[in-house]
């Protein structure tokens, strides 16, 4: 597994967290799939902030279909990272990256991309929700006429679709004229999930989605994260380590722009191979 | 032999009813010339005046030739100047925080705001009547549309910087590209701010006398001529106040207060629209 | 090992590599083009008017020479024109101005930030910027109709009376109360920029951080006081900007003084004589002047003043500097 070091740590894992349960055996895939497909190649990916180093030179695997958390404490580069997937830092003139971001085959850190086509395949929800000024149908439908002409009825399909999928429409369904700021918050940040998923992308960013959000709301987003698993690719930043614990599949812990240790999340929360990993899941530091 | 402290406060004292005196006299000067406006004006105002053309000297008539032309001349400044103004705007609000032509244009930009107008209107005369050896309508609007874009580029590149960075990358994000973005997001989360920086702007041009006076010139009649001189309000009030005939001046007086009602009504109502926005956030 | 998926959903966009001519790149290459081109647009702007006033100001510094900017003559029939008259009467009224509309103001801002109970700051406040959006020419319509009459009836004469005959001031204040003259043209102005200097002053005060205020009420200062020896200080800079602000839009404004200057082109010792202004000579004779010396000696006139407003923007520019950093 990458990102494991030999150094042994304490046999001692805390059980204070709740673990998920492990999939079950059953899966048609399970033969060839110990190790599941590799969407996303990272390696040695640097970032700068100017002149400052704000990423050392991470490399990991991000796998197809599975729900991989990021977590680590406050400026450790988990977010930074996160953004590097979808190159949304371009939009700030002093930061760049280096090293190589493979999604299926092609680096997306290459100059020759084209930076629209890759946000359709990588799609991103932030932090805190962000509806347009528009109408709800139209800030699903916004995303989705970017690429593609379709009829008012196709069209209907589409956004009615992808809010379903995003566990909204039953509470809107009767007002999708209404603004999209007139949802509360947790409904907010559901209908900018739904906006990512309306372009069908094949990853999904989640950086520290439910973090704005009450208890409950936070609980359906993290019912609706386990759903897209089954379609997307999910990697997820969180400082919510319980969080971490409930819905990913793989963990990665990041501390101060580097990869400390990165595994299946169990084995993270179990068995960790790092004394820093043991440490900053029991709570020791961070 | 008062002591320190009763001087100072008696310093105090006197201060502070001065401050309240000069700002009653403010008030007071306000309600003035209103009511001057008010009660000369409507001494001329009558039916007549707005149907019939500006009268020649001594006799009584109406200014629905200025009234016209002052409202084409206003909208054609304003649709000249609101896209050179908001795009100008939009550039340095989205593209270039610190480059060198965002800081230039700014600090010009604020210049313009306050250079006399008058300027402006010797610089349209020669731009735009010497080459043509007449004075046009085209020229009067031309020297508003100059007025009116450094208002509207300040207005727009403060609205714009308002819209959180947020939605900008929450639109790039999902593959926008940048015009899009701006256009379809940033736009439309500033619009209000934009939209009340153009009826300021409008506010401003309606009043303005100096830039029209060799630009458009006046017209005693109808007429609808972009390329001739237009009846405007502002120079027909100045030409007919200073007269010496009182039919003219009662004309002049009724046309003050048509354009002042209008403008002060404009202020108000985007005063009480931008409020309603403020109570709303 | 990709699994199957409904063909339908998926946009095309397989592969990441540009394509030679996405819509994205050319809307983003026109729309850019389009407000750089306008913000650009600005500075032509600029430079056009200093360009157009420089040239046709030419031919009168051919013919007249330097000596243009110390001639006291204007006279179209012998074509000698010199442009001391307006610009001292620029000059003087601006002053005047200032020096009635800052303390007002001043005034004004103490009661809108310090006074006023709550709920009538904002009725003030918008009185004052009501003040601010009247037109030019409707300020100089009421100098001339009715502040005229009042100030010839009644401050001239005591003005005259009282002022008048002390020493070297009294020559200020001489000659018959015709009403409208330098003097009366400077209240205009002072009444017409308080709005202006309110506005910015109050924004400047606003920056003080209330912890400041607070510490000078607590040691038992007098509002007048923490006015004076602890807000103007920590604003100086952007007061003087205010002021210059207002100095700028003294300086070029038209309508409300040719009202109520006299339109005399001569130079007096006293504020009650006639005089003129660039901005009102320009305004009064630019549609009759003939000749090309006659023609070219306005734009002159307008090229002075171009410099000295500019001077002084620019100056109130800089001084606001901190504040719109402080703002923004």
């Amino acid at each position: 597994m990458l990102g494991t070091s030999a150094s042994p740590a304490s046999q001692e894992g805390d059980s204070r967290i709740e673990l998920r349960a492990p999939a079950p055996a059953a899966s048609a895939e399970d033969a060839e799939a110990v190790l599941p497909a590799v969407k996303i190649e990272v390696r040695d990916l640097k970032f700068y902030y100017g002149q400052a180093l704000a990423l050392r030179s991470i490399s990991m695997h991000i796998y197809d279909r599975r729900v991989t958390a990021l977590i680590g404490p406050s400026g450790c580069g988990k977010s930074t990272f996160l953004r590097t997937l979808n190159r949304i830092y371009e939009l700030y003139p002093h930061q760049r990256a280096e090293g190589e971001v493979i999604l299926d085959g092609e680096n997306i850190l290459g100059a020759n991309v084209d930076l629209n086509r890759l946000r359709a395949r990588v799609g991103m929800v932030f932090q805190k929700p962000t509806p347009f000024p528009m109408s709800i149908y139209d800030n699903i439908a916004f995303g989705i006429r970017l690429y593609e002409r379709l009829s008012t009825v196709e069209m209907d399909e589409r956004v009615e679709r992808a809010i379903t999928k995003a566990a909204l429409w039953g509470e809107v369904k009767d007002k999708l004229r209404a603004s999209g700021l007139s949802l509360s918050g947790g409904q907010q940040q559901r209908l900018c999930i739904a906006r990512a998923i309306a372009l069908n992308p094949e990853v999904v960013l989640l950086d520290e989605p439910a973090s704005a959000l009450d208890p409950i709301s936070t609980q359906r987003i993290e019912e609706l994260i386990k759903e897209l698993r089954e379609d997307y690719t999910v990697v997820i930043v969180t400082h919510n380590l319980q969080q971490a614990a409930r819905v990913a599949d793989y963990t990665a812990l990041m501390y101060l722009g580097e990869l400390v240790e990165f595994d299946d999340t169990e084995t993270i929360f179990t068995r960790p191979s790092k004394k820093q990993t043991e440490d900053y899941v029991t709570g020791r530091f961070g | 032999m008062i002591s320190l402290y009763r001087r100072r406060r008696l310093f105090n004292y006197f201060q502070m009813t001065a401050s309240v005196l000069v700002t009653a006299l403010g008030i007071f000067i306000l309600a003035s010339i209103l009511w001057t406006l008010i009660s000369y004006g409507f001494r001329g105002f009558s039916l007549r005046m707005l149907t019939d053309m500006t009268p020649p000297p001594g006799s009584a008539g109406g200014v629905l030739n200025a009234i016209a032309g002052s409202v084409v001349l206003t909208a054609l400044g304003i649709i000249i100047g609101t896209p050179i103004g908001v795009l100008a705007g939009t550039y340095l609000a989205e593209y270039s925080e610190r480059g060198k032509i965002a800081e230039a244009t700014r600090f010009i930009n604020d210049i313009l705001l306050s250079a006399p107008s008058i300027l402006i209107g010797l610089f349209v005369y020669e731009i735009a009547v010497v080459p043509t050896h007449h004075f046009s309508a085209w020229a009067g609007a031309i020297a508003l549309a100059l007025i009116a874009i450094p208002v509207i580029v300040r207005t727009s590149e403060d609205m714009l910087r308002l819209v959180p960075n947020d939605l900008r990358e929450a639109a790039t994000a999902l593959g926008a590209p940048r015009w899009k973005m701006i256009v379809q997001v940033s736009y439309r989360a500033a619009r209000a701010g934009i939209l009340t920086g153009i009826l300021l702007a409008l506010a401003r041009i309606a009043g303005e006398t100096a830039p029209l006076l060799f630009t458009v010139l006046n017209n005693q009649f109808w007429s609808s001529n972009l390329d001739a001189p237009m009846a405007n309000l502002p120079v027909v009030i100045f030409q007919f106040a200073l007269s010496p005939y009182t039919d003219w001046q009662q004309l002049a007086w009724a046309s003050a207060l048509l354009v002042t009602a209008s403008i002060l009504g404009l202020n108000i109502f985007v005063r009480l629209t931008l409020g309603k926005r403020e109570k709303r956030s | 090992m990709a699994v199957a998926e409904t063909a339908s959903d998926r946009p095309r966009v397989e592969r990441l590599a540009k394509s030679a001519a996405g819509s994205g790149t050319l809307g983003d290459k026109v729309f850019f083009g389009l407000t750089y081109s306008f913000a650009a647009l600005v500075l032509l702007i600029l430079a056009g008017i200093l360009l157009s006033l420089l040239i046709g100001s030419w031919p009168a510094f051919e013919r007249l020479g330097l000596g243009f900017f110390t001639s006291v003559s204007w006279n179209p029939v012998t074509e000698k024109f010199g442009a001391v008259a307006p610009v001292y009467g620029t000059l003087v009224t601006s002053l005047i101005a200032l020096l009635f509309g800052v303390p007002i103001s001043l005034g004004i801002v103490i009661v809108l930030t310090e006074l006023a109970p709550e709920r009538l700051r904002r009725p003030i406040s918008t009185a004052i910027e009501l003040l601010a959006a009247i037109p030019s020419i409707i300020y100089g319509m009421w100098g001339l109709f009715v502040f005229v009459p009042f100030y010839k009836a009644y401050i001239q004469p005591a003005l005259g009376s009282s002022l008048g005959k002390v020493p070297i001031v009294g020559a200020l204040f001489s000659g018959p109360p015709f009403g409208v003259g330098m003097l009366t043209a400077g209240l205009i102005l002072a009444i017409m920029i308080l709005p202006f200097i309110a506005a910015v002053m109050r924004d400047v005060f606003e920056t003080v951080p209330p912890l400041l205020r607070e510490s000078a009420y607590a040691l038992g200062a007098t509002t007048w006081e923490v006015v004076w020896h602890v807000i103007l200080p920590y604003t100086r800079t952007g007061v003087a900007g205010a002021i210059m602000l207002g100095l700028g839009r003294a300086l070029g404004e038209t309508m409300a003084v040719t009202f109520v200057i006299g339109n005399s082109n001569e130079i007096n010792a006293s504020l009650f004589m006639p005089a003129t202004t660039i901005s009102a000579t320009i305004a009064n004779e630019f549609t009759e002047a003939v000749g090309d010396v006659y023609y070219s000696s306005l734009i002159a006139l307008g090229l002075t003043l171009f410099f000295i407003t500019f001077v002084v923007l620019v100056l109130a520019k800089l001084m606001l500097r901190q504040l719109a950093g402080k703002v923004r």
